[in-house]
Parts: C-alpha cells; sequence; structure tokens
C-alpha cells in the first residue's frame, strides 16, 4: 500500500527544490485554468497530431506518447528527443528562421523557460489539475510551464563489476584514484540535467572538484540516459551523474546496476513542460499538457518511469526510495542562466571536449 | 533522274538547347557559389558585417583550435596510408592473378562502401569497446584475464583511425583495381618474354603503371577521413578530442558561433583544394582512358601454392569492415541488451518492435531518406548528364568553367557545406532551412563531382561523331542527347544513379547542421540514438538501412527500360 | 537542291588559320572533291559547310541562304544536308533499318511513306537481307552501305563525305567509289566529298579542289589537275612528277642542267626562277643520243629497280639533282651508265607557284 505524501513532506521537498514561494500576486497574472472538455477533444482530433520536443529516455517518453495515444485515439504523437541544451540550440534556430515545427517542449534544464518567457515563446496555459492539485511553489505564476516531473541525477555502479562494500559512496569517493578509468559521465553542453547537476555541484564544491575528477580519465558521453546504459553494458563501473530514473528502470529489469544517493546531497531536475505560442497545432497541444499533469498520468510517470511528481494525489511506489527520504541539493533556474556560458566553457577546458 | 523533293525541308526552329544548357549552367553556379560566398563573407566578417581577420585570429590563437587540426592531420595520414597498405595487394590480387573467389572479394569491397562509416562505428563500439565489446569478452574468456582487462579500446586515437581506414579503403581499391584492370595485358606479356617471374613482372612492370592511380587514390581517402563527421563524433568523444569537424558542429551549440565555424572551415577548405592541385600535378595531363581499347586482356599471375593464403588474407582484411559489424549489429538487434551475445533463449524480438512500432521518428525518418535518394539521385544524374555532355562536347562558352565547377564540391567537406549552406538559406529571398530543399541541395552538391566524373568518362567512350550524325539529319542538341546518347551511356547512367543514392544514405556531416525535426533523415536518427546510448535500436534502423540500399540497387540494375527509349538495347558496335 | 557556296572562308584555331580565305562554288548537282594531305584544312572546310564549326571569317550560302557567317550559324539539324562519316557512325542500339529511318522519322514522315522509302533505299545499296541487323554485326562494307542509306533516305539538298572510303580494304575501296559515283548520277545531289586518296577524287569528282595549308592550291576537272598543275604542291601530290628548278630564258625556254628546256603552262619571265614538273614516265630514257637535241638532259644512272610493269630508275644530273624515271621493261641500264633523258616540250609543265 503506498503512502500519500504528506503535506510536510510536500515542505521539505520544496525548500529542496529551491522553489521559492511567490507572491500572492500569483493569481492574477496566470489565466484561468482549463480542464479537459470533449469539446477541447474533438477539436484536437481534427489536428490530429502533437509535435513533442523532449529531452526524455527515448523508450520512456515513446511510451508517454503511446499512452496519449491510447487515452486520445485519432491524434499521434511526435517525439523529438534530444538533450535539453541542444534542444535549446535548436528552438533558437528554427524561430530564427521561421520555422515552427514544435508544439510542446518538456526541457530539463528549468532555467530555459526564462529566456523563452522573455521572448514571448510560450503560450498561457493552466491545465485543471495543475490549478487544484500542484502546490503553489510549483507553478509558474505567469501559467507559462508546468512542473511534470522531478528526477535526480545522481551516483550509481554495476554490482557485477564492484562489490557493494567496495561502492563509492559520497563524491568525494570519486575522487579516489582507485576509480580512474572506470567511470562514465555525462556532458553539460548537451544534456540539461547535467547542466543543471554541474552547476549545484559547482556552488557546492567550487571549480575545484571538476579539476581533480578531469584528471580520473571519465568516459564522456552526452545524454544524461546514456551513463546508466553504459553502466548495465558493463562499460564502466561506476556512473558520475546520469538520471537515476534510469538506474531504477534498469535495476527493476534485472540488470545489475544499483543507485548510490551521495552524502553531500543529489543534484535535483526539475523537468518543466511549456507550449509554443507558435504551435502548429495549438489545441492538440493543450489537450496534451492537459493530459500530461492529470493525476492518472502523473502516477505513471511514477509507476512506469521511476520519477517524482509533485500532484498532491499521486502514491509513491512502494520499493522505490522516497524523494523525502534522500538528501537533496537546491535547484535555482536564475543562477543557472547566469551561469550556463561559463559552465559550458571551463567544463570543455577541464576535460577537453 | 533527279530526286524529287517530297521530304520536307526542316523548317527553321527556335533551338532551345543553347537557352536549356545555359539554365543547367547558371543552376550548377548557384549551387556551389551560393553557399561559398556566405562562408566567406561570415569567415572574414564580424556580426556586424565589417571586414576583419580577427575570427581567425581568436581560432588560431585557441590552443582548444590547434589541437583538433593536429589530431586530424595525423588521423588523415595515418588512414590514408593505411588504406593504400590494405587496399593495393587486394586490388593486385583481385585484378591480375588468378585468385579464387575474386568476385566475392568485390562484392565484399562494395559492401565496405555501401556501409555508412558512422554505422560502422557504432558497431565497432559493440566489438571493441573497452569493457563490454564482444571482442574484448571474448580475450578475456580465452585468456582468462581480469575482469577490466582489455585487447582493444575502440574510444582512442587509434580506434577512430582504424574504423575511418575501414570505410574509407573501398576508394583507394576501386581507382587502383580500375587502373589495373584496364591495364594491357601485352605490357605484361613483354616482361614475361624477357624472363621475368611473376613477382618482378608485378615489381617492375604492374606496380609502376598502377602508381598513379594509388597516388591519386591515397588523396582520395586522405581527404574522406579528413572530412568525416560520424565516426570520430561517435567515438572521439568518449576519448576525450575533438577534430576539426567535431570542433566546428560544437561551434554551433547555443549561442551559435557561426563567424568561428565559417573560419574553422577555412583551413580545410585550403587543404582539400592543395591536396586536389598535387594530385592533378603529379598525375599530369593524364585523362581517362577509353574504356576497352585495342589490347588483349590483362594475364593474370598464376598464384600456385599462395591462392589459398592469398584469399585467406583477402578475407581477414574484409573481416574489419563487413564480416565482425555486421555480426555485431545482428546480435545487437536481437539481444535484450546490445553487447551480450544472442542465445536461443535470450533472443527476443523487442527491439525490432520498438524500433518500427514505438519510436515516433521511425517512419517519418524512413520516408525522408527514400524520398531524399530517389531525388537526389534522379536530378544529379540529370544534371551530371548535362554538364558532361556540355563539357565534353564543348556547346557553350565556358564550359571549361562548368567543369571545374562540376568538381569543385569535392574540394568543400560535407560539414564545411552545411555551415554554407546554413547561412544561405536561413535568410530571405531563400529560407529552405526546415524544409527537404535544404537538403536535396546539399546531397546533390557533395555528390555532383563524383557523378559528374563517373559520366564524363563514360562520354568518353562514346564518339562524338554519334552524335553528328544525328544531328545533320535533323535532331537538336537536346534530342540527339536524349535519343542517342543517354541510351549508349545506360550503364553509366545506372551506375551513376546507384552511387547518388548509396551516398545519400550515408551522408551525415552536412545532414547534422541543415536537419529539423520535420525533415530528420536515417543517418541523423541514428546519430541521435547513439548520443542517448540506445545501441540495440540504432542496430535495427542500420540493418534496415542496407537492407534499403541493397534492395533498391538490385531493383534499379534489373529494370531493363530504364534510361533509354522503350525498344532500345544496347549492342557494341 | 542547291548550290554551295564558300565565300572568303576563314577559321582561326589561335593565330593558326586551318582554312584560310577559302572561296568556293559548287553549283547544284556537282560533285566537288576536297583533295588533300592531312592538315590542309580539307575536314575543317566540310564540318564548317555541316554547321559543326563556326567561321572566324567569310560566309557559306546554299541557294540563296546564308548559313554561316562570323555573325550567325544555323546549326546542322537546319541546314537539311547529309553526311557520312569517316566512322560511319551508325548507332550500334538501334538496327539497320532503325538507322536509315532515323531521318525520316525526324520529317515526321508518315509510317507508309517511310516503309516505301526504306524499302527503296535498301533495294538499291543491297541492304535488304541486313535490315534486321545490328551494326555491330555486320562488316566494313556493309556498315558503310548502311552509312550511305541513311544519308541518301533523306533526300537532302548537299551531301557531305568525310573521306567515306579510308577504312575500307583496297578491293573494296575501289568497287565503292564506282558505286558512289554511280549513286550520284541517279540522284545528282549537291556532293562535297573530302578524301585524301587521289584515285577517288579522280574516279568521283566532277571538280577536284587541291588544299595545301588551309588554302585551295587549284581547282580543276580531275584532268585539269593531273594533267596541268599550276603549282609545285599540285603537281606532286597528283601522279608522280619531277619538279626542276631552272632559270626562265624567256616566255616558254628554262635553261636547267646545262640544257635548255622548252615549255609549256606558265607564261615566263626571263630572268626569273622557274620550276618545271615533268611526270616520271612521260621522259623518254636512252642509252645513245637521241636525234634532235631539244629538251635533252644527260644523266648517270644511280639505281634501277624492276617492278614487273615497269622499270623504275633512279638517275643524277650533270647539276647534281635526282630524278625518277619510270620506263617499260624492255631495256634495262645498268647502274653507273650514262644516259640521255629526253622530256617532250608538252610534257614540261612550267608551274606558276
Amino acid at each position: 500500500m503506498g503512502q500519500k505524501i504528506s503535506r510536510r513532506d510536500l515542505l521539505r521537498g520544496s525548500a529542496a527544490l529551491g522553489l521559492t514561494a511567490v507572491s500572492a500576486s500569483v493569481k492574477a497574472a496566470a489565466p484561468e485554468p482549463t480542464a479537459i472538455t470533449p469539446a477541447l477533444i474533438e477539436a484536437a482530433k481534427k489536428e490530429g497530431k502533437v509535435v513533442l520536443y523532449s529531452s526524455m529516455d527515448l523508450p520512456v517518453g515513446e511510451k508517454l506518447g503511446k499512452a496519449f495515444e491510447a487515452a486520445y485515439p485519432g491524434i499521434s504523437v511526435q517525439i523529438e528527443r534530444s538533450g535539453s541544451e541542444r534542444l535549446f540550440q535548436r528552438v533558437d534556430q528554427e524561430f530564427a528562421s521561421n520555422i515552427r515545427a514544435a508544439d510542446v517542449i518538456n526541457t530539463s534544464d528549468s532555467s530555459h523557460t526564462i529566456p523563452w518567457k522573455k521572448n514571448g515563446w510560450l503560450a498561457p496555459f493552466v491545465p485543471e489539475d495543475v490549478a487544484k492539485h500542484f502546490p503553489e511553489q510549483y507553478r509558474d505564476p505567469d501559467g507559462m510551464f508546468a512542473l511534470s516531473r522531478v528526477y535526480l541525477s545522481s551516483i550509481a555502479y554495476n554490482t557485477t563489476l564492484v562489490k557493494a562494500e567496495d561502492a563509492p559512496k559520497s563524491y568525494a569517493d570519486l575522487l579516489d584514484p582507485k576509480w580512474a578509468g572506470k567511470m562514465v559521465k555525462g556532458h553539460p553542453a548537451y544534456s540539461g540535467t547535467i547542466m543543471t547537476a554541474t552547476f549545484q555541484m559547482v556552488r557546492e564544491f567550487g571549480w575545484e572538484y571538476y579539476e581533480k575528477l578531469a584528471k580520473q580519465r571519465v568516459m564522456q558521453v552526452q545524454s544524461s540516459t546514456d551513463p546508466p546504459k553504459k553502466l548495465a553494458l558493463g562499460e564502466r563501473a561506476v556512473m558520475a551523474d546520469g538520471n537515476e530514473y534510469n538506474v531504477v528502470l534498469l535495476k527493476e529489469a534485472g540488470q545489475p546496476v544499483e543507485p548510490i544517493y551521495p552524502t553531500e546531497g543529489t543534484p535535483t531536475i526539475s523537468g518543466p513542460t511549456a507550449i509554443f505560442a507558435s504551435a502548429p497545432h495549438p489545441t492538440a497541444a493543450r489537450l496534451f499538457q492537459a493530459w500530461l499533469h492529470t493525476r492518472e498520468t502523473q502516477q505513471f510517470f511514477i509507476d512506469f518511469t521511476a520519477q517524482y511528481s509533485v500532484h498532491a494525489q499521486v502514491q509513491s511506489k512502494p520499493g522505490r526510495r522516497k524523494i523525502t527520504d534522500i538528501k537533496l541539493m537546491k535547484e535555482d533556474p536564475a543562477g543557472v542562466e547566469a551561469m550556463a556560458e561559463e559552465i559550458k566553457t571551463r567544463y570543455a577546458r577541464l576535460f577537453r571536449v | 533522274m533527279t530526286a524529287t523533293t517530297d521530304v520536307a525541308v526542316a523548317k527553321a526552329r527556335i533551338d532551345w538547347s543553347k537557352p536549356v544548357l545555359w539554365l543547367f549552367a547558371v543552376v550548377l553556379v548557384a549551387l556551389i557559389l551560393l553557399p561559398m560566398s556566405w562562408l566567406a563573407v561570415f569567415a572574414f566578417t564580424t556580426k556586424a558585417r565589417n571586414p576583419t581577420l580577427q575570427n581567425f585570429i581568436t581560432l588560431f590563437s585557441d590552443p582548444d583550435f590547434l589541437d583538433p587540426l593536429l589530431t586530424t592531420a595525423i588521423i588523415a595520414t595515418t588512414s590514408a596510408a593505411i588504406c593504400c597498405v590494405v587496399a593495393a595487394p587486394i586490388s593486385w590480387l583481385v585484378s591480375r592473378t588468378d585468385m579464387p573467389g575474386r568476385q566475392t572479394i568485390r562484392a565484399l569491397v562494395t559492401a565496405s562502401f555501401v556501409t555508412p562509416p558512422f554505422l560502422g562505428a557504432v558497431a565497432w563500439e559493440l566489438l571493441a569497446a573497452p569493457n563490454s565489446g564482444l571482442l574484448n569478452q571474448l580475450y578475456r574468456y580465452l585468456a582468462k584475464a581480469e575482469s577490466d582487462a582489455y585487447l582493444f579500446n575502440i574510444y582512442s586515437l587509434t580506434g577512430v583511425i582504424f574504423v575511418i581506414s575501414c570505410y574509407t579503403f573501398p576508394f583507394v581499391f576501386v581507382l587502383v583495381a580500375n587502373a589495373l584492370d584496364n591495364m594491357p595485358g601485352e605490357l605484361e606479356d613483354a616482361s614475361a618474354i624477357l624472363g621475368g617471374k611473376a613477382w618482378t613482372t608485378a615489381r617492375r612492370v604492374t606496380i609502376p603503371l598502377a602508381l598513379p592511380a594509388l597516388v591519386a587514390g591515397s588523396l582520395i581517402a586522405f581527404l574522406q577521413a579528413m572530412t568525416l563527421f560520424g565516426s570520430p563524433a561517435i567515438l572521439a568523444l568518449p576519448a576525450g578530442f575533438h577534430t576539426m569537424t567535431t570542433k566546428i558542429w560544437s561551434l554551433f551549440q547555443y549561442p551559435p558561433k557561426l563567424e568561428l565555424a565559417a573560419a574553422a572551415a577555412v583551413p580545410l577548405l585550403l587543404l582539400t583544394i592543395a591536396l586536389l592541385q598535387a594530385q592533378k600535378f603529379i598525375l599530369g595531363r593524364r585523362g581517362y582512358s577509353v574504356l576497352g581499347g585495342k589490347y588483349g586482356p590483362p594475364r593474370r599471375v598464376e598464384m600456385k601454392g599462395w591462392r589459398w593464403v592469398a584469399l585467406a588474407f583477402c578475407l581477414v582484411m574484409l573481416l574489419n569492415p563487413v564480416f565482425l559489424p555486421y555480426f555485431a549489429l545482428f546480435n545487437a538487434a536481437f539481444s535484450p541488451n546490445a553487447t551480450t551475445l544472442v542465445t536461443p533463449g535470450t533472443f527476443t524480438l523487442h527491439n525490432i518492435v520498438f524500433v518500427f512500432t514505438e519510436l515516433s521518428s521511425t517512419q517519418l525518418a524512413l520516408k525522408n531518406t527514400v524520398i531524399l535518394g530517389t531525388a537526389t539521385a534522379t536530378a544529379g544524374t540529370i544534371l551530371a548528364l548535362v554538364i558532361a555532355y556540355v563539357t565534353t562536347r564543348r556547346v557553350i562558352a565556358g564550359s571549361r568553367v562548368l567543369g571545374f565547377l562540376a568538381t569543385a564540391p569535392i574540394a568543400v567537406p560535407g560539414i564545411v557545406l552545411g555551415v554554407g549552406l546554413f547561412l544561405s538559406y536561413t535568410r530571405p529571398p531563400f529560407v529552405l532551412y526546415g524544409t527537404l530543399w535544404i537538403l536535396l541541395i546539399a546531397f546533390l552538391t557533395i555528390n555532383l563531382p563524383s557523378a559528374y566524373q563517373q559520366l564524363q568518362a563514360a562520354f568518353a567512350t562514346i564518339h562524338p561523331e554519334l552524335e553528328e550524325a544525328s544531328r545533320i539529319l535533323g535532331a537538336g542538341r537536346l534530342r540527339t542527347l536524349w535519343r542517342i546518347t543517354a541510351p549508349l551511356l545506360r550503364t553509366g547512367v545506372i551506375a551513376t544513379w546507384c552511387f547518388i543514392f548509396i551516398g545519400v544514405m550515408r551522408e551525415l556531416s552536412a545532414a547534422i547542421i541543415l536537419f529539423t525535426s520535420q525533415t530528420k533523415v536515417l543517418s541523423v536518427l541514428i546519430y541521435d540514438l547513439n548520443e542517448s546510448g540506445d545501441l540495440a535500436a540504432i542496430s535495427v534502423l542500420g540493418i534496415a538501412m542496407l537492407v534499403i540500399t541493397f534492395a533498391v540497387v538490385l531493383a534499379v540494375n534489373r529494370i531493363p527500360m530504364f534510361g533509354g527509349s522503350a525498344g532500345a538495347k544496347l549492342r557494341n558496335a | 537542291m542547291a548550290s554551295v557556296d564558300l565565300r572568303r572562308l576563314t577559321k582561326r584555331y589561335g593565330s593558326v588559320a586551318a582554312v584560310d580565305d577559302v572561296s568556293l562554288r559548287i553549283d547544284h548537282g556537282q560533285l566537288v572533291c576536297l583533295l588533300g594531305p592531312s592538315g590542309c584544312g580539307k575536314t575543317t572546310t566540310l564540318r564548317l559547310i555541316a554547321g559543326f564549326l563556326e567561321p572566324s571569317d567569310g560566309e557559306i550560302h546554299v541557294g540563296d541562304r546564308v548559313v554561316s557567317s562570323k555573325a550567325r550559324t544555323l546549326p546542322p539539324e537546319q541546314r537539311n544536308m547529309s553526311m557520312i562519316f569517316q566512322s560511319y557512325a551508325l548507332w550500334p542500339h538501334m538496327t539497320v533499318a532503325e538507322n536509315i529511318i532515323y531521318g525520316l522519322k525526324l520529317r515526321k514522315i508518315d509510317r507508309d511513306a517511310i516503309a516505301k522509302k526504306l524499302a527503296a533505299i535498301l533495294a538499291t545499296t543491297k541492304l535488304e537481307p541486313l535490315a534486321q541487323r545490328y551494326p555491330g554485326e555486320l562488316s566494313g562494307g556493309q556498315q558503310q552501305r548502311v552509312a550511305l542509306a541513311r544519308a541518301l533516305i533523306v533526300e537532302p539538298q548537299t551531301l557531305l563525305l568525310d573521306e567515306p572510303l579510308s577504312n575500307l580494304d583496297a578491293n573494296l575501296r575501289e568497287e565503292m567509289r564506282f558505286e558512289i559515283r554511280r549513286l550520284h548520277d541517279e540522284y545528282r545531289y549537291t556532293t562535297v566529298y573530302v578524301t585524301h586518296d587521289q584515285s577517288e577524287a579522280m574516279t568521283t569528282a566532277d571538280l577536284i579542289a587541291v588544299m595545301n595549308g588551309g588554302k585551295i592550291d587549284q581547282l580543276g576537272t580531275p584532268e585539269d589537275i593531273y594533267a596541268r598543275p599550276q603549282s609545285e604542291f599540285v603537281a606532286r601530290f597528283i601522279g608522280a612528277s619531277n619538279v626542276l628548278k631552272g632559270t626562265a630564258r624567256d616566255e616558254n625556254h628554262v635553261s636547267y642542267a646545262g640544257s635548255t628546256l622548252r615549255v609549256t603552262g606558265a607564261k615566263l619571265a626571263a630572268g626569273q626562277n622557274a620550276s618545271v614538273a615533268i611526270r616520271q614516265h612521260d621522259i623518254q630514257l636512252s642509252t645513245q643520243a637521241p636525234a634532235s637535241t631539244e629538251n635533252t638532259i644527260k644523266a648517270t644512272v644511280m639505281r634501277q629497280v624492276y617492278l614487273g610493269a615497269s622499270r623504275d630508275y633512279v638517275v643524277e644530273t650533270a647539276g647534281g639533282d635526282s630524278l625518277r624515271v619510270v620506263t617499260p621493261t624492255d631495256a634495262a641500264v645498268d647502274k653507273g651508265r650514262e644516259v640521255w633523258l629526253t622530256l617532250p616540250p608538252d610534257r614540261c609543265r612550267a608551274l606558276s607557284r
């Protein structure tokens, strides 16, 4: 039997997530919440398609798409999967050339919503579920995006190659020479997850940490979905960062991997979803956004994708670590936006790619 | 008896030939010059479009830029050398000896050429990743070694060089084998009569005669290795280094540094032009040999006891581009874990089901790729045919310039062209970015030179009097081209079409810059999947790609009426 | 049918004039031969007439039309001409019949008319049994006849032949020479025939234009050219001639090798350098001094060869010149003997250039 997340849990979690409470003038700026009505569904079906730009792990994302198609036959979902940083560049490129291909975007770098809002590229839309069941701290005051999922970038190890007692327990452990040449990690110029995580790490430990980590001959991949897979293949013994949810899913599928939540704290990533104002299929986009944040879909996130949700009515899956039991690092989208250039440049200098 | 003229005199008509040919010329010029001009503009100006050399200064004073330049030089040189060392003996064995299985070896080399290099790189990841690679697993099993011992590490400079060589050596092979195929048998006869043994003849006669082709081939191999994007991008990043092409691509990351990207493209361009000039200089004025000359067929050297050794050597060499990678791909396609060996117990169709029913980009990518392949091949063949005609028969003034332009794109690396096209077509008046058109233009430009050269060589075998005979009887240039020349070129035309189709399938360097979500092609999809580590899906798509390519090539060669008027049959005069 | 008129026709390649200021009128129905060694410009002239080349200067008129000029040149397909090429240029992918009717199909003649004309020309050129064969299956002579048939069936205004017999063996060549003349007499097309073979020219032509260095050296009937050459070049090129260089005494006397020769032909001026041509078989050779001393020269036999039908002598005159003399076989004169050469005055042609 699952446990409901208590209000106290929520508050603890929200502090960790760093989404500070916003002023009371919230409700004035955001539009009225929209419910999923038969009229909305009919209009969406006429458009027949929704194009989603997402950085979610591919099979996970496609599963989500198939679930939407099953719920609303007649509307196909086309997912364009790429790392968030690369998606950000693509969106920029497309808007500069007046190309309107994307309807909805889910990114793992929440700092992206800041310039998008400034440029007026996003459409305000508040699903009913968000208005009713999402705590205020997790809602955008202007109603331009909604927090669809929350997850972590953790450490992990391959249980066939490393014994449990030898496994690293903290970030400091990763600097031990015995792990030289045995680690794999993602890249912040490509992956929003890694960008966000790196920001939090630098804030916590300074650049000296990465200077030392760079000397460990770490195998560099791009997406945060890749290190868990490399771990499962046995290509490396330890992952220094990557999607914790991928590790959990692989473990539950019988692969020899085990997540570790470092003693210093685990970087937290939130994945907002937004609708583009210039969406070619605007109504289908809104239906998708609304559907994405219903209790059923958010529960789906938890059950089938091992991610976390802030919907008040969802229940955590038994057998999995509760987010409230994990020591988390705080998120700071504004900080990421300010520091993004520097992170990319310095990281490239340190890791030589 | 005076003949009565009841045969009507051909009335003076408007001659459409010249205007149509001029139109083709204009298209060609626009195709090449437009992207190059924009590239130059961006490379030599600031954001405010003031002339400057600052972009170059920035780049060349930055070690982050000079290192990839050096790395690229090392990769290209070493690959070219390896290609020559591998391709020369194989071509000699296939062309001049009686080694058994010659046709099979040729077919396998063709298979190496058809395989996209980036797919080969992924397959080699499956084989030779230091810990999870199949070959390393085998090594550990056989040598009972430690769990972290390995024999091969594909994520290294050596690994990159190795994979690039695997898929570049067919270029050298084709050139050398062609030269050897056309070498008159009398030359080696002369040596034999004077007492030269097989090896002496090879050393003193055959090899020197094939040397120009070898030099030409090694330069092509160098250029290919220098300008590849897929293999370095897949293998070099985990290894921790950049090449010129991956560096240029990284300059497109947000915020894009287009001026630096254009400036970085210039050294590649200049180096390519210099090498091509060197090649011309070394080869002199040698034109294309007329096929089917009056000489006898090549004399085959008898290998006797060495026959099977030779065959074994060839097959072992071809393990690397063909047998091992294909095996790895098939294994990964049916395995739950990409580098676990499939057993009857673990065999699964899950990956195939995922790719074809769940992966939402599959259908779109397949459709785009086939459409682009067919369209580019058709348009490219026609364009190359007309331009080859214009230059071979010197139809309009300045046809030499046209010939130069048609081969000029060889000097432009794929990624550089991608950058140039991006700069040209993301602004008015032609905003083609986001449509399939920009990809068509890119693929057309990239494949035009080889198509043009093939058809030009084919033209050399057609006596101009055959066309003149048609014209004097009343047919204009275009009608003559259609009714006389093209049917006679049928095999050349078909070969060119297939060549371009294959070229489109395996193109990544330009596509990676120019695609958008709606205009994705298979090569880009595979690259994306590699970035997220979905190796099994790559294997399935890669196999699908190979199946499509082979199927199309076979089908096109079967169509009897392709390229000719109904009933046209080819007979050798 | 029309006349072909070349007016000051010139074709330059760089600084070299391949055809240099050539003027020639071919009346309608005439067969004119352009005869000369390779490089003399005859093929270039033919290709200018056909329209494959554009003139650098001068004009070509066919009938009352200007077909070629410096300003504008009509392309070959609009000239209503036919051509037989040195290589025959039969299209290997078409049958003999298809080759032949190609020109008719271009003129949009209806099927029945085509069939009738085809039957007629096949009969004329004796190609009936070969109509469905491919050119690759035919012998050289048969291919040549197909080329002929193809050219004639369209009843052209002008017929051009470019060394059509040079690829045939000697016997066939002889036979075809007469065939071509016979066909010309039957159809009476205005014909321009290019060859380097004098016997072909002599057999087939109404008029011969001997060409050298891009110019027409002499234009005349075969008899004119042979019997009354006007230049050293024509004298040497046609028939076998000796050319004696001496000094003119008066209008028709030339002093040479110590003797005086009475000559015919060009009017000379006293004191000028004169060239006199005489055919090798016109010189009479005797071991005894002839009765009349007119046009007699003393010489020594240097070489004598028995050729079956004649004897070929090389003799050296007092002046040191070598002459060749061809005599009947009766008397043989050995090397070293002194002989008297008699040069009949009416056979001594004074050359104007």
